[in-house]
């Protein structure tokens, strides 16, 4: 009686979870595992033929200079990541503080993130452009002479995406700040207050530590979105110049797509994934350390 | 987690461009079929079977100009004429994303008749897929005796698999009023420091006397490297060639030293605008090619007031012996072997590269076979715009020139490595020797992994 009662349960769970297990399996699980084939193949896109090669392109990647040259670039813009988290911060606090303007500066600061990605690139390229651009006409006009030039060179291209991306994921860690900070409890900080703490000690000691776990799913989304992306990166320089804007993501995408090269990129693509894979374990590991539930 | 990107990518396309086949057909304007019907017609040929009720046969052409440059006339003017064959224009854009949209509809079979290529290797990857019917297989039409020696720098493998239909000039247009003003012939025949000289008298102020368009960017070695090889004799690379040197060096005096020329990596970075920035008057020269006629007859949008001069690509070797220029024919139109209605296809074909095409001319595609009307297609070209152009210097960048042509052969791999040593080259990210080093041990490396 009862045992029948449970398998109905468990068929009705499935029946429920059916649709979206087969749209995972259609777009994610299926094509992961050829991919995974694929890594030990010289297929071409296109190409009838299709040899097992065994671990050639792993070796291949292993002494590719631009495979290389890609992660170094990916280290860069990752960077974005964690000074976006803590500007985030920085603008959530003061937000939260009564000021004028509070609802509408709000909301300017989410605009970037629901913007669409293109319009983006389109606009920070205008700013950035070495001679006419409004930025380097504002540098030039306090004293500057020689502005950086920002897209336009193999050093500062990497760190020029850097600024446009804090600036992209600064709104939405801002709101998820301001959501954990609605939680600290007003007892807490009154309590501090009564005990004489300074605002930077109650900021350091008390809102910090107990807002870190939503630091911590900031870090580890950022990260992971970050690493994937080559939208802004195919808009605005396309790697360039040189292949100074090059990273991970873009490489699979020009071995892919542009080279046809679909063994390669599967390789580079599972290099990728394994990337991603050890940096969320270790902050895994590492968040005993400063995470407080 | 990115590791499903690229193949859910290539499920999805396939998903997509059977819609956007469609879409892309309501928007060409001035066909009378509602938006819905267009619609259903392309999903459904692409779960069905492309032969419509009564016995029409229904083409499907896939190419990369926009359809209101002159396809939809082109489909228009044949469908009129041809009540059993209709044929349809799918427009692709012309580059990554686009190519990979039309590779990929024929890997999944949808309806692709006949297609544009632009380049040599794009054609290859597609005869080697067997995509590309060989088209030895119709007696009928000889391509060699319609098209002219040019013509072979299309064959793979000794045969044709497509029809090479566009006389495709590259040149580099002049301010006419602006060489006047100088004192300044328009040359027929120059080298490339002749022409840093001319940027160098044509510049004004902070202006630039000289730009080009990215897509015959490296044209100039190209030139000499068709004619010299890519590789030496021993099968190594050939991009330390001195030519290819001088190239590098004297571009880079132009952009440092001279400031006749924009720096590449602002040029880049800032989508510079290059046809704009010629029309306007404010550069003077242009290296660019026929799709320029697309902008300059364009008065509404590209406000002109001085007549447009065509000279050949300046040459790097000082010897115009042996020297060679980009162009001929392109637009090399295939078959798709895997279509049902080739011999259809190839009706249309033939009409199309004998004269069919003649409304292309609006957007600077003038037809290469000796039986078009060349005169009438010159006219519709220039239109009523036609004395803002010397016609002399025009005739004799498209049809006189005979310096022999060259189509561009080399792997996008070759053609990217470069441009990115190059970049960094004239970016001051690298020294001169580096650079060629650099683009030296690629090639090799790219040499050695592709054998």
């Amino acid at each position: 009686m009862y045992n029948n009662w449970m398998r109905r349960q468990r068929l009705l769970g499935y029946v429920f979870i059916g649709p979206s297990m087969l749209g995972v399996l259609v777009f994610f699980l299926i094509p992961a595992v050829y991919s995974f084939g694929l890594m030990f193949t010289n297929y071409k896109f296109m190409s009838p033929n299709i040899d097992f090669v065994g671990a050639d392109n792993i070796v291949r990647m292993l002494h590719d200079d631009l495979f290389y040259l890609s992660l170094r670039n990916t280290v860069v813009f990752l960077l974005a990541v964690p000074v976006s988290i803590a500007l985030g911060f920085v603008v959530a606090v003061i937000l939260n503080q009564k000021i004028y303007l509070k609802k509408l500066l709000r909301g300017l600061y989410f605009m970037p993130y629901i913007t669409s990605g293109v319009a983006v690139a389109f606009v920070w390229m205008l700013l950035f452009q070495p001679k006419q651009g409004p930025i380097n006409g504002f540098l030039r006009s306090v004293g500057i002479e020689h502005p950086p030039g920002w897209l336009s060179t193999t050093t500062s291209s990497m760190y020029a995406i850097d600024i446009i991306w804090v600036w992209f994921l600064l709104g939405y860690n801002m709101i998820i700040y301001l959501a954990a900070l609605q939680e600290v409890s007003s007892e807490l900080l009154e309590a501090a207050k009564i005990d004489g703490a300074r605002p930077t000690q109650i900021l350091r000691k008390i809102i910090w530590p107990l807002v870190s776990p939503t630091t911590f799913l900031l870090l580890i989304t950022g990260l992971i979105m970050t690493i994937k992306t080559f939208g802004i990166i195919q808009a605005t320089t396309q790697g360039g110049p040189g292949n100074s804007t090059t990273i991970l993501s873009l490489y699979v995408y020009q071995n892919a797509f542009r080279y046809y090269e679909m063994g390669y990129a599967a390789t580079v693509s599972w290099a990728l994934f394994a990337i991603i894979l050890l940096i969320t374990l270790l902050q895994w590991l590492g968040q005993k350390r400063w995470v407080h539930y | 987690m990115r590791k499903k990107g690229w193949l859910a990518g290539i499920a999805s396309l396939a998903l997509v461009s059977g819609v956007m086949a469609g879409c892309g057909n309501n928007n060409n304007g001035g066909n009378a079929s509602p938006a819905a019907s267009g619609k259903s017609e392309a999903l459904s040929s692409a779960s069905a079977g492309s032969k419509a009720s009564g016995g029409t046969v229904k083409l499907k052409m896939w190419g990369g100009v926009p359809p209101e440059a002159g396809p939809q006339t082109v489909m228009d003017n044949w469908n009129k004429a041809h009540p059993d064959i209709q044929i349809e224009y799918v427009r692709y854009v012309n580059d990554d994303e686009g190519n990979l949209k039309l590779d990929t509809a024929m890997l999944t079979g949808q309806d692709v008749d006949l297609y544009v290529n632009y380049t040599i290797s794009q054609t290859a990857k597609r005869v080697e897929s067997g995509f590309a019917a060989d088209l030895s297989a119709f007696t009928d039409y000889n391509i060699d005796e319609k098209m002219g020696a040019d013509a072979a720098g299309w064959k793979i493998d000794g045969k044709y698999y497509g029809v090479p239909t566009t006389k495709s000039s590259f040149f580099v247009a002049l301010n006419k009023d602006a060489l006047d003003a100088a004192n300044l012939p328009v040359p027929k025949d120059w080298t490339w420091d002749e022409m840093r000289e001319y940027a160098k008298k044509l510049k004004q102020g902070d202006g630039y006397g000289f730009i080009q368009n990215t897509e015959p960017y490296a044209d100039p070695i190209d030139a000499v490297l068709s004619k010299e090889g890519y590789t030496k004799a021993d099968g190594t690379s050939n991009l330390d060639h001195p030519l290819v040197r001088k190239w590098l060096e004297s571009l880079n005096g132009m952009m440092q030293d001279d400031k006749t020329t924009p720096p590449l990596g602002e040029q880049l970075t800032s989508k510079m605008p290059v046809e704009q920035m010629f029309l306007s008057g404010e550069v003077p020269m242009l290296n660019i090619g026929a799709w320029l006629l697309r902008s300059s007859n364009n008065f509404t949008d590209y406000p002109r007031d001085f007549k447009i001069a065509f000279a050949p690509v300046p040459r790097l070797q000082d010897d115009a012996e042996g020297s060679m220029t980009r162009g001929g024919i392109g637009d090399y139109i295939s078959i798709n072997a895997k279509s049902k209605n080739q011999a259809a296809a190839w009706e249309f074909l033939k009409w199309y590269a004998d004269g069919g095409m003649a409304p292309m001319a609006a957007g600077g595609r003038l037809p290469a076979s000796k039986d078009a009307d060349q005169d009438a297609a010159l006219t519709s070209m220039l239109g009523d715009k036609a004395d803002t152009y010397d016609k002399d210097s025009l005739n004799y960048v498209i049809f006189e020139n005979k310096t022999p042509t060259f189509v561009r052969s080399l792997p996008q791999e070759v053609m990217d490595l470069r441009s990115q040593e190059y970049e960094k080259y004239f970016l001051g990210a690298q020294s001169l020797d580096e650079t060629i080093a650099a683009m030296v041990s690629r090639h090799d490396d790219y040499l050695k992994k592709s054998k």
